[in-house]
């Protein structure tokens, strides 16, 4: 299992041997296939950040977090989801699926 | 170190997000044009409801060929949540003019993803989108055709009648 990118709170890693992924969550380890990873990636994205501002959109500043069809299930605040953005964003730039922008590392 | 994530999916993954909004657009277009057959049902335009019935399933036919080829190429298709469908129009040609700006905003969106595609190098996208380039061409020119209609035969007296019947030259 090799660490493809670290943020503040989470790390991701991938397991060529078992073709999948691993995300460190602290307070648990969450294996990933692909497909997985995807949807994660989308959940992620579909969070309106600006929503936890809002004390009506967003009261309690908490996003619930179902991964792997409900295998998972995480309660989340404002900093660690920027932060698991950041992660995701850190470990796509990673894959020749992403495009490369010039601020990020290049693939090693 | 394998890329695990290459290995599954086929085209750029900011491809695929475009994908999925298109998804949703094609949805929500398809869901307009039955909010005008509606409309048009309920009005007596009885040919223009059957032109709008065939149009809702075409674009559920576009719809899913981008949701087809998302999953073809081993991305993570979405069903998309459709909202905001108006059921008010002022009249048949209010009806055709909106249809017409729908249209516009499904070309700019489509073109918007073939040049994304184009810039990233993401071939596979850029020629799967080109039968929806010309498809839009062909749509626009529909819907511009039938106001040119409309405005030829006026909406006087037995016009909108006249209107309704004619309609039926655009279904095929
Ligand atoms: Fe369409
Ligand atoms: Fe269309």
């Amino acid at each position: 299992m090799e660490l493809i990118h670290s943020s503040n709170y989470y790390a991701f890693f991938q397991s060529d041997k078992e073709r999948c992924f691993y995300i460190d969550f602290g307070q648990k380890v969450v294996r990933l296939s692909f497909c997985q990873l995807l949807a994660l990636r989308q959940k992620v994205w579909a969070i309106r950040i600006e929503d936890h501002f809002d004390g009506e959109l967003n009261a309690h500043g908490f996003e619930i977090l179902a991964l792997c069809n409900k295998e998972h299930l995480f309660v989340l605040n404002t900093l660690e989801i920027l932060d698991l953005k950041e992660l995701l964003i850190g470990a796509f730039s990673f894959f020749d699926i992403c495009v490369p922008t010039s601020t990020r590392a290049q693939r090693v | 170190m394998k890329d695990i994530a290459r290995q599954s999916l086929s085209i750029k993954v900011e491809s695929m997000d475009l994908l999925n909004n298109q998804i949703k657009m094609e949805a929500h277009a398809s869901a307009t044009y039955l909010a005008m057959a509606s409309w048009c049902d309920q009005n007596g335009f009885f040919t223009g409801a059957k032109f709008f019935y065939k149009q809702a399933e075409e674009e559920r036919e576009h719809m899913m060929k981008i949701f087809q080829f998302v999953i073809d190429a081993g991305g993570n298709a979405i069903s998309p949540e459709i909202g905001g469908i108006s059921h008010e129009y002022s009249s048949i040609v209010d009806i055709f003019e909106n249809a017409l700006d729908h249209e516009i905003r499904v070309t700019k969106s489509i073109h918007n993803i073939v040049m994304k595609a184009r810039e990233v190098g993401d071939l596979a996208t850029e020629r799967f989108l080109d039968w929806f380039v010309l498809e839009q061409v062909e749509e626009e020119n529909t819907i511009r055709d039938i106001l040119d209609m409309i405005e030829l035969t006026g909406t006087e007296g037995v016009g909108l009648q006249i209107i309704d019947g004619k309609i039926n030259d655009w279904i095929d």
